[in-house]
Formats: structure tokens, C-alpha cells, sequence
């Protein structure tokens, strides 16, 4: 059934086949057509720039073709690495299904045909070529064209092919290496959630490094829409890199079909080199479960053994997946993108570990600006929903994003929730984003990710965690709004009082010590972060002011942006680090009307990455202001921090055991050649780019040219640690 | 209290207020403001002045809160600028102390509305009048057109003489803000009773058709509210003349309102209430009762209306049979009229029919 599903499509015309499909590959009305458009030439630009560490600044221009029902000019130009001549027949001709088999990488391109689908709607819609200019930074000249298709052939067709010098950017200098496409298509502008405009104020949260603006024209040539969006950070997405698919993501017809394919000679070889996770002894028992010879050919493999195999993957003890391959975020950007533009109250982000499903790893962010002045507060909060930093904006309902929003108890967290249950109320806006080599989509048309349970307790924690944000947040507004006043009460106020009636009286002025304790009776909290810009650091500081009548001891706890690369320096008063982000400070005996200080600063940071600190205390009396610690909270940091750390290194220790198995001559070290083996495994996940002999000169602590189990065990450990990415010198391809 | 105070006597009330925050502050306590209650829930009837006055609930206004600190550092400014009238002999608005208190920093008033009940409060806790400590409202009294002589002693100090009938235009004769004895003298009159007006369109019907000749009576024209000198005016003379007074109003809650301010006295001014309030004063109409009777032309009661008269049913100054009658009847049937109405019947007949029936239940105006 489904060879004569392939071999039918093959007759077809490619043609025949988007007009079928148009539904799912974002084609199907006026409106849509031209977002999907947008949306291909955008990824298209964001993954070359990205591939080519560029920081992309890319131009949409929208512009209404004159005496014509629903026609547009799109226009969608970048500062990409462009195409070389040689290729660009290949990128805008042919519609590549399924090219990326058998790698497994978190990619935009996921959804949709790509550029080669602009290139079709526009040719079947108005009869006309697409434009092209392409500048690589080698060549003097740039390239244009016309591109049409022959859509029998699935080829491009050339026209009027020529070199120009004429190929500037929107201030009119010329481009050193770029992108330009016009396209006219049917297709109909309009504002709103389900926009143009929208879909660019999204992508731009999701690509903090790129500068994205966006100008729509009527017939006239009247701006009738815009929207430009400056970068906020030089910091380019992470490089992903591709991983091997894990046995648990595995079905029986992928199964099948990696057999039947494989360049591998043994069963052995492929088991372990095939999947990622697999170590040398789970190879073996799984095996040895199926009756099935290490030696044997995978392309002998029967239907029978592989069911067995696929059964037995669930049976055998096997190791995670690497989730390094994925690229979030990351909660501090994702924060900058959304207070861009919006006046806000209070924006907080996150981003969650990587987890695994099904073995898929996937990691989960999201974000919330509550008071968004955007947002009516009377209807339902906004949704931004995005898979591997593209925009979902259709079938919000059926969307697993939307459903963990809605599985959320927010009355609890202070948003007014109807019925206690579905989306919550407010002017408020909740992003989620899940990145994912896999993201299960409900249909073709991938505009809704599909039910998952792994997935959705990300989901559901991450949102708590916001959540717990949000109420907190509130909480110390309310509290600081009441000791501002108190304060303004007790320091201006109360003495203007004094002086004036004591003036009226002609008698001498009351002692306003007592008074003053007798008002407030508490113990305030005055915390402040600002940005010292000469020095390049944030600055905290923490006031306690003791305004009881009796002396008061504490110790303060605050939170801290603690990451790699970020310190805390100018810590007079010492005290510890009590867990991940927060740190302590015992504080002395503060007296009655006194105030205790605590100060410090944090080096490594940018301007607004940190904006304010939470204080936590440990001490009889409340402090208003701040929170008494909650110790098993701070306990289960703790032990969540020590259970990372323990899982790390067993999984460091079976990683380097699982490599000692290609210690042939049982010597105990392995040799080059040797590690080279052992690479190949689970091993090889751990390390994505790096060479044997780098291996050994990085990690050989005794310096004896090979590396033995504990050598190899430190090296797993450390290679975790945070890799930073710069910008490239690219050249050409 | 008793008629105006001598400077002396002011002062001192005036430093016993700061003086009770000043003792407070000593033993090391918040500064403190006594007053009396001023709701509903804490006026009384007093049988021996026959109107109605706080009772002995009191509250406590002390600087614990930053919107109390402040009232009273404003009642220190207010106090020290009052202080400063009474020694230059000045006076002025509560408007003019309201932009006065631009300059007082911390002590500024946020709104007119404030720095009057400050006035007001302060009034109360010293048991002086506003016109001790020289301030005096902006807005003016009512008018008034009738057979009655007074003296007002104008502003170069010298008395005149006017007859609110024969002196006077069609507006009547405009009360000023002060008509104490030492403004106002009331010389003679040819009346058999004072008729008080809610709207000025009523008053103005009466005067075109003659009523206060016909009918031997002074109108006085209420302006809605009546300001605390037209109803010191109407007390006045219907004490010293011994002339009964009759109250011609709306059909609505707030008509009822008008009335019992000047029959036992308002809420905001209990403290001096035997100085405002004329014991007889009856309600003519329209009562819930002329709605049907006259078939008058009638509104829906609004929500805020029966709000209104569902708070009236619990004010003591309204417990008694006849109004809880009427305010009952009213919420039953739900209707509302203006004494406009009464010209459904065409312009006479207000003074032809109406008000002379309804006189007579009382034995007047034959």
C-alpha cells in the first residue's frame, strides 16, 4: 500500500501534488499564503546566517500590486552568506521531501516545503518568475535571475541570468554577501493574531540575535504596516549538532529500513554505531536476547528478529541520549525579546534541563509579561506558542503548548482563571517554547504539537515555576508599596508634625525614637540592583531596617544570577553559597531604629540581564519585604543538585567503561587508534566534534599519550561545561 | 457651643488639638485626633433641642497610617493659618486656604474636597464655627421673595434696609454666607408662613403667578441642598417670628433628604444642628401619595434611587411611621415625580389647586 502511494506520487506532477497537499504545506487561503511565504524566506535566511555564524538583519517588504485582486509583491531580503551561482538553481528548483532521513538535529525546517514552495505558489498563482539576487562576500558581482519551474521535470528554469553591481541593502550600501527575493503572489495582508506582522513579532522573541523589520505598502505605496526589531544580543543560537536517533524514539518500519540500509558489516557495529546510547554490554544482551550473531549482516535480519530487537530496546538498561544537541533560548534572551516594545509590569523566563522523551531529547522555556498593556484584561491572556523557534499561530486549541498552559492552576499563582480550569484571564502574555531534534506534530498541516506526557510536565513545571514568579512578584509590590509609605509616614511626615506642633505650642520637640518603633513595630527590607555602567558590573544591595522596639538577628538569603562565567565580587561580608543561586550572610545584631546593610556586586553579566534580587531570611520576626526561607525547599536544591551531580558522573563512569571494551590489548590505557573505536559508541556522543588525538592532548593528565578509565571518566564530566560560541570567520563554501 | 466665640476662646480650643498630638508624642505614642463619628450609625436624637445630634461614638484618627499621618499635619497647617487670620483680622475661602495649601508642602491638600472636611472636623473637635476661624464658603445662600424687612450691614459697615418684596427684582433677595445677627436683622414681617423650594424652576413659577401675595408667605428658593445659611436663615426666622415652614420638593429620595436637614438636622453638620434645623418644618409634596392622587406624570426609580431609600429606611431620622410609610410605598411602587410635573395640568394649577389643597391640611393659605 504505501509502495504504490510512492510510486503514484512519482507520476504525479509536482505540481498536482502542492495543489493536493496546500492544506498542510500552509497554502490553502489568501490570508495564510502569504505568512507561509514570509515565514520559508525567514527560516531560509535564519538557518544560513546561523550556519554561517552571521548575525542575520533581515528586510520583509510587503507591497499591494496595483489593479490586481489579492496580489502582493513579497520581497525578503537578508545579510545571509547568499548562494553560489552553481547552486542557486538547486535551492529555488526543487522540492526537497524528506532529505534530512536519517540525521536528527533540532532544525526550523521542519515544517513546510521551504523556499521552492514560494517559488511554486508564486508561478501557479500568477504566472510569473521569482526574482533572485545573490551576493557571495568572493565575488565582485553579484547574481540575478528569474526562476521559474518546470514543474514536470521538478527543475528550475533560468532567465535573463546577469551579473549586477546594483545590489544594495535598505540604507543603500552596497551588500557584501546577501539574499534578495520578489515573488508576486495571490495573496491578502492583514493585521491581527494571525498575521504577518505577528509571525515577525514572535520569530523575533524566539531570535534574539536577529534584526528583523518589516514594511507593508498599499496600492498607493502608503506604509500601512511596519515593525522593525533591533537585535539584543551578538550571542548567536548554540551550534546544534546532529545526533544518532536513540533505540527508545525508535518505530519498527525506521527499524526496518536502517537494517536494510546500513553500510554496516555486523550487527554489532550497528547496533552501536547507528544509535546513540547504546554501550558495548547493552549491545551484547540485546543481542544475545534476540538469539541474533554479533556477526550477522544487518541486511539478513529477519521482520521476526527486528520486532525482537525493537522489544528488547525497551528491556535492556540503556543510556540517555545526549541532549547538547539541542539550542534553547535561554531564559535571559527570551526575556530581553519580550520586553522589547512592551511596557510592562514584570516579565519572567525560564528555561528548563533537557529531558528525554521517548528518546527525543527536548528541553521546555517559557515566559510570561504580566500587565501587558497589548493584552485586553478582560479577555484571555495571549499565547505564544513556539516549536524549535518557529511561531505556531494556527490550532492554539489542540496544541500540547496550549493544554499545559490550561492544566496550570493559575487562581493560585494570582490570574483570574474562570471555572478554574482553560486558559487564564488577564493582560498577560505566556510564551512556550519546546525544542526538540523530534517534535510531534497532531497532523501534517505541524501547526499543533501532539499530546505527550513527559512533555507536558516540563510544560506544567516550568509554567509553576513562572508562576511562583508572578506571586511573588506581587506579593513585593504590595509590600513595597505599603513600606514606602510607611517610611514616607515615619521620615517625613511624623517629624513635620513634631516640628509644627511643637512650634504652635512653643514647646521643644518630642524624642521621635519610640514613636517611630511604636508605628512600624517591623522589621523592613530595601533591596536595590542597578547597573554600575563604569565599573561593568551589577551592583545589590540589601537594607534591614529594625524598627521594633527590641534588638533583632538575622540571616539573609538572596537570590543571585549564578551561572558559568558570572561571579560575585565585593562581598565585604562574606557568607556562602547555600545552594544553586543563593547565597547567605549571617548579619550582626541589629538595634532598635537601626538598619543592617549587606552589599555586593556580580561580575559577568549584561546590562539589564539582572534587575532585581529576592531576599529570603532565616529569623523569628517576618521581615516585610522579604521571605522567611523555606529549608526543605532549599533541601530539595540540595539533593536535586547532588542527584545531578551523582547522574553525571554514572553516567561518566559507564561511558568510560563501555570505552575501556575497545581496550584490545587489555592494557589498561587506550591508545589513539583504540579511543578512535570506543568513539564510535556512546563515547562519541559525549564528544561531538572533537578528534582522538585532541582527546589526548586535553584530557591525558599523566601525560602518557594515552588515556586510561579515570582520565576518560573526567574528560565525560568536564565536557559538559559550558562551550561558548563565537563568531566564525566564514568563508566562501 | 454658643454664639460667636471671643479669639481667645478660639485659639485655646484650636491648641488643645495640638496639644493632644504633642502629649501623645511625649510618652512616645503615634499623635492622635478625637471626633465624633460622622455617620448615620451615630446620630441621635436630642430631646431637649429637638433635632438631631452626634452621639458619643468617637474615632480616633492617629498617624499610624501614612493617609492619617497626613490629616493631621494638614490640621496643623490649617490650625496655624487659621491662628494667623484671626491676629491680621483677615478672612477667607475655603477655596482661597484650599490654593493657600499649595505652599505647604507635605501638609497640601489633594483635593477642595479634603481641606472642607478638614474644616469641618475641626469645627467639631473645638466645638467653634467655621466663622470663628474665619472661613467662609464660596458658595452663596439662597433667594428669597416675600413680605419681610430685614437689615444686612453691607460691606462698607453701614446697615440697609430691604423689603424682600418691594426691594427686590424677580431673583429675590440673595442671602449672603453669613446671617448672624451681627450681618443680618430681621426688622418685620406680613407673613403667615416660610415656604422653602426645592428647584428654581417651582420658585419661579410661584413668584410669576403671585403666589407669596396670594398665599401670605416668604419663598425661599433651596438650590437643592440647601447651604448651611439658607437653612440658618429659614431657623431664624421662623424662630423669631414664630412662622411656620413648609418644604415643597421632588418626589424622590434626595427630596427626602432635603427636607430632613431641614427639619432634624444633616449628618455633616449634627454638631451644630440646633443652629440649623426648624423643629416644625413639614413636607407639603410631593408625597408618594400625590402620585396617584394627581395622576402625575411619574420616572422609574433608578438603582441609586432605591439604594437611596433603602439606606433612608435604617436613618433615624426617618424611623418614625410616616416616613417609613412613605419610603415603603415609594420602593413598592417604584415611581418618582418632580413637582414640575404638577403642569400636566397647565401653569395655574400649582398655585390654584395644588398648593392650596394641600395647604389646608395644615391651615394654612385660606
Amino acid at each position: 500500500m504505501a509502495k504504490r502511494a510512492t510510486s503514484t506520487m512519482k507520476q504525479a506532477s509536482i505540481s498536482e501534488f502542492f495543489e493536493k497537499n496546500k492544506h498542510f504545506l500552509g497554502y490553502d487561503s489568501v490570508q495564510r499564503s502569504i505568512i507561509t511565504a514570509v515565514k520559508e524566506a525567514i527560516d531560509n535566511s535564519l538557518d544560513a546566517c546561523e550556519e554561517h555564524r552571521i548575525l542575520p538583519t533581515i528586510s520583509i517588504e510587503l507591497r499591494k500590486i496595483p489593479n490586481k485582486n489579492d496580489r502582493i509583491m513579497m520581497i525578503a531580503q537578508d545579510n545571509g552568506p547568499g548562494i553560489p551561482a552553481k547552486s542557486i538553481e538547486k535551492v529555488f528548483g526543487s522540492l526537497l521531501f524528506g532529505s534530512r532521513f536519517h540525521t536528527i538535529r533540532q532544525t526550523r525546517g521542519q515544517q513546510g516545503i521551504g523556499i521552492t514552495g514560494v517559488v511554486m505558489y508564486s508561478q501557479l498563482t500568477t504566472g510569473k518568475t521569482t526574482h533572485v539576487i545573490s551576493k557571495i562576500a568572493k565575488d565582485a558581482t553579484a547574481l540575478k535571475m528569474d526562476i521559474g519551474l518546470d514543474t514536470k521535470k521538478n527543475a528550475a528554469i533560468v532567465s535573463n541570468r546577469e551579473r549586477t553591481h546594483d545590489f544594495v541593502d535598505y540604507n543603500g550600501i552596497p551588500v557584501d554577501h546577501g539574499l534578495r527575493i520578489e515573488a508576486p503572489m495571490k495573496a491578502k495582508f492583514q493585521r491581527g493574531k494571525k498575521s504577518v506582522g505577528q509571525y515577525l513579532r514572535m520569530t523575533a522573541i524566539v531570535n534574539p540575535h536577529a534584526t528583523i523589520r518589516f514594511h507593508a505598502y498599499n496600492e498607493d505605496n502608503e506604509l500601512i504596516d511596519s515593525f522593525v526589531s533591533e537585535r539584543v544580543t551578538d550571542q548567536l543560537p548554540r551550534p546544534v549538532r546532529e545526533i544518532k536517533p536513540h533505540p527508545h524514539g525508535i518505530e519498527i518500519g525506521s527499524l526496518n529500513r536502517l537494517l536494510r540500509d546500513s553500510t554496516e558489516r555486523n550487527m554489532g557495529g550497528f547496533l552501536r554505531h547507528t544509535f546513540s546510547g547504546i554501550p558495548m554490554r547493552a549491545m551484547k544482551e540485546i543481542l544475545e536476547r534476540c538469539y541474533i550473531d554479533k556477526k550477522e549482516s544487518p541486511q539478513n535480519v529477519t521482520p521476526e528478529e527486528s520486532q525482537l530487537i525493537l522489544t528488547s530496546f525497551n528491556e535492556v538498561r540503556l543510556m540517555p541520549p545526549p541532549t547538547d544537541c539541542l539550542s534553547p533560548i535561554e531564559d535571559l534572551l527570551i526575556k530581553k525579546g519580550l520586553e522589547k516594545g512592551v511596557d510592562s509590569a514584570f516579565v519572567s523566563t525560564l528555561t528548563r534541563p533537557p529531558n528525554v522523551a521517548s528518546g527525543n531529547p527536548f528541553q521546555i522555556e517559557v515566559g510570561m509579561i504580566y500587565g501587558n498593556a497589548d493584552v485586553s484584561a478582560d479577555g484571555p491572556i495571549e499565547v505564544l506558542r513556539f516549536a524549535n523557534r518557529v511561531p505556531l499561530m494556527y490550532q492554539q486549541g489542540g496544541c500540547l503548548l496550549t493544554k499545559g498552559i490550561e492544566s496550570v492552576s493559575w487562581k493560585g499563582y494570582g490570574l483570574d482563571q474562570p471555572g478554574g480550569k482553560g486558559l487564564p484571564k488577564g493582560a498577560a502574555t505566556i510564551l512556550v517554547h519546546l525544542a526538540s531534534t523530534n517534535v510531534q506534530f497532531t497532523s501534517e498541516a505541524k501547526e499543533a504539537v501532539a499530546e505527550n506526557e513527559v512533555v507536558m510536565n516540563e510544560i506544567r513545571k516550568a509554567l509553576q515555576e513562572i508562576g511562583r514568579n508572578l506571586k511573588n512578584h506581587k506579593k513585593k509590590s504590595a509590600q513595597k508599596a505599603k513600606t514606602k509609605e510607611k517610611f514616607e509616614l515615619v521620615n517625613e511626615i511624623l517629624p513635620a508634625i513634631a516640628t509644627k506642633a511643637s512650634n504652635l505650642l512653643d514647646r521643644p520637640e518630642p524624642d521621635l525614637g519610640p514613636i517611630i518603633t511604636n508605628i512600624m513595630n517591623a522589621v523592613f527590607c530595601e533591596d536595590e540592583v542597578i547597573w554600575d555602567k563604569e565599573a561593568k558590573v551589577h551592583r545589590c544591595e540589601i537594607k534591614i531596617h529594625n524598627y521594633t522596639a527590641r534588638p533583632r538577628k538575622y540571616e539573609i538569603l538572596a537570590q543571585y544570577p549564578e551561572k558559568e562565567g558570572v561571579e560575585i565580587i565585593e562581598n565585604e561580608l562574606g557568607g556562602k553559597r547555600e545552594v544553586k543561586g543563593i547565597w547567605s550572610w549571617k548579619l550582626d545584631t541589629i538595634p532598635p531604629n537601626e538598619a543592617g546593610m549587606i552589599n555586593f556586586a556580580i561580575k559577568g553579566l549584561a546590562h539589564n540581564d539582572w534587575n532585581n534580587t529576592e531576599v529570603f531570611f532565616r529569623g523569628s520576626l517576618d521581615i516585610i519585604g522579604a521571605s522567611k526561607i523555606d529549608e526543605e525547599i532549599l533541601i530539595e536544591i540540595q539533593k536535586e543538585e547532588e542527584r545531578n551531580m551523582q547522574f553525571a558522573a554514572e553516567q561518566a563512569m559507564l561511558i568510560a567503561e563501555d570505552a575501556m571494551e575497545s581496550d584490545q590489548d587489555k592494557s589498561g590505557d587506550l591508545t589513539e587508534l583504540e579511543l578512535e573505536n570506543a568513539m564510535e559508541g556512546v563515547l562519541g556522543d559525549a564528544f561531538s566534534e572533537e578528534l582522538p588525538e585532541e582527546m589526548i592532548e586535553k584530557h591525558d593528565l599523566d601525560d602518557s599519550g594515552t588515556l586510561d578509565q579515570t582520565e576518560i571518566e573526567n574528560a565525560v564530566l568536564n565536557s559538559n561545561d559550558f562551550r561558548e560560541t563565537t563568531l566564525d570567520e566564514w568563508g566562501d563554501e | 457651643m454658643s454664639e460667636a466665640k471671643n479669639r481667645e476662646e478660639v485659639i485655646q480650643n484650636l491648641n488643645d488639638v495640638v496639644e493632644e498630638m504633642h502629649n501623645k508624642m511625649l510618652k512616645g505614642k503615634p499623635p492622635t485626633m478625637t471626633l465624633p463619628v460622622r455617620s448615620k450609625t451615630n446620630i441621635e436624637f436630642n430631646q431637649r433641642l429637638g433635632v438631631y445630634k452626634y452621639g458619643k461614638k468617637e474615632t480616633i484618627r492617629d498617624a499610624t497610617s501614612l493617609g492619617s499621618a497626613r490629616q493631621l499635619l494638614r490640621a496643623l497647617h490649617v490650625i496655624e493659618f487659621i491662628e494667623e487670620m484671626i491676629d491680621s483680622e483677615k478672612s477667607s475661602t475655603l477655596r482661597e486656604m484650599y490654593y493657600i495649601s499649595e505652599g505647604w508642602g507635605l501638609g497640601k491638600f489633594g483635593t477642595q474636597n479634603e481641606s472642607n472636611n478638614l474644616a469641618e472636623d475641626l469645627e467639631i473637635v473645638t466645638k467653634c464655627m467655621r466663622e470663628d476661624f474665619k472661613l467662609r464658603p464660596e458658595e452663596d445662600g439662597a433667594r428669597m421673595i416675600g413680605n419681610v424687612t430685614i437689615e444686612e450691614r453691607n460691606r462698607r459697615g453701614e446697615w440697609m434696609r430691604i423689603n424682600c418684596r418691594d426691594d427686590v427684582g424677580d431673583s429675590g433677595y440673595g442671602l449672603p454666607y453669613n446671617v448672624e445677627p451681627e450681618k443680618i436683622r430681621l426688622i418685620d414681617e406680613d407673613i403667615d408662613y416660610i415656604m422653602a423650594i426645592e428647584t428654581g424652576g417651582m420658585f419661579d413659577r410661584l413668584v410669576e403667578n403671585g403666589f407669596d401675595e396670594d398665599s401670605r408667605c416668604a419663598l425661599i428658593h433651596l438650590k437643592g441642598q440647601p447651604a448651611r445659611s439658607t437653612r440658618r436663615m429659614i431657623k431664624r426666622m421662623s424662630e423669631a417670628w414664630n412662622k411656620p415652614v413648609m418644604v415643597f420638593a421632588d418626589c424622590d429620595p434626595w427630596s427626602f433628604r432635603i427636607f430632613a436637614s431641614i427639619a432634624y438636622g444633616a449628618i455633616k453638620t449634627a454638631h451644630i444642628s440646633e443652629y440649623l434645623a426648624t423643629t416644625g418644618a413639614e413636607y407639603l409634596g410631593i408625597t408618594a401619595d400625590d402620585i396617584g392622587a394627581y395622576d402625575l406624570p411619574s420616572d422609574d426609580l433608578t438603582p441609586k434611587d432605591i439604594e437611596a431609600l433603602k439606606a433612608e429606611l435604617s436613618d433615624p431620622r426617618f424611623s418614625t411611621g410616616v416616613w417609613q410609610n412613605q419610603i415603603n410605598q415609594m420602593l413598592k411602587e417604584g415611581k418618582k415625580a418632580e413637582q414640575q410635573s404638577l403642569a400636566k395640568y397647565g401653569l395655574d394649577y400649582v398655585t390654584d389647586e395644588y398648593l392650596p389643597e394641600k395647604l389646608s391640611e395644615f391651615g394654612l393659605g385660606g
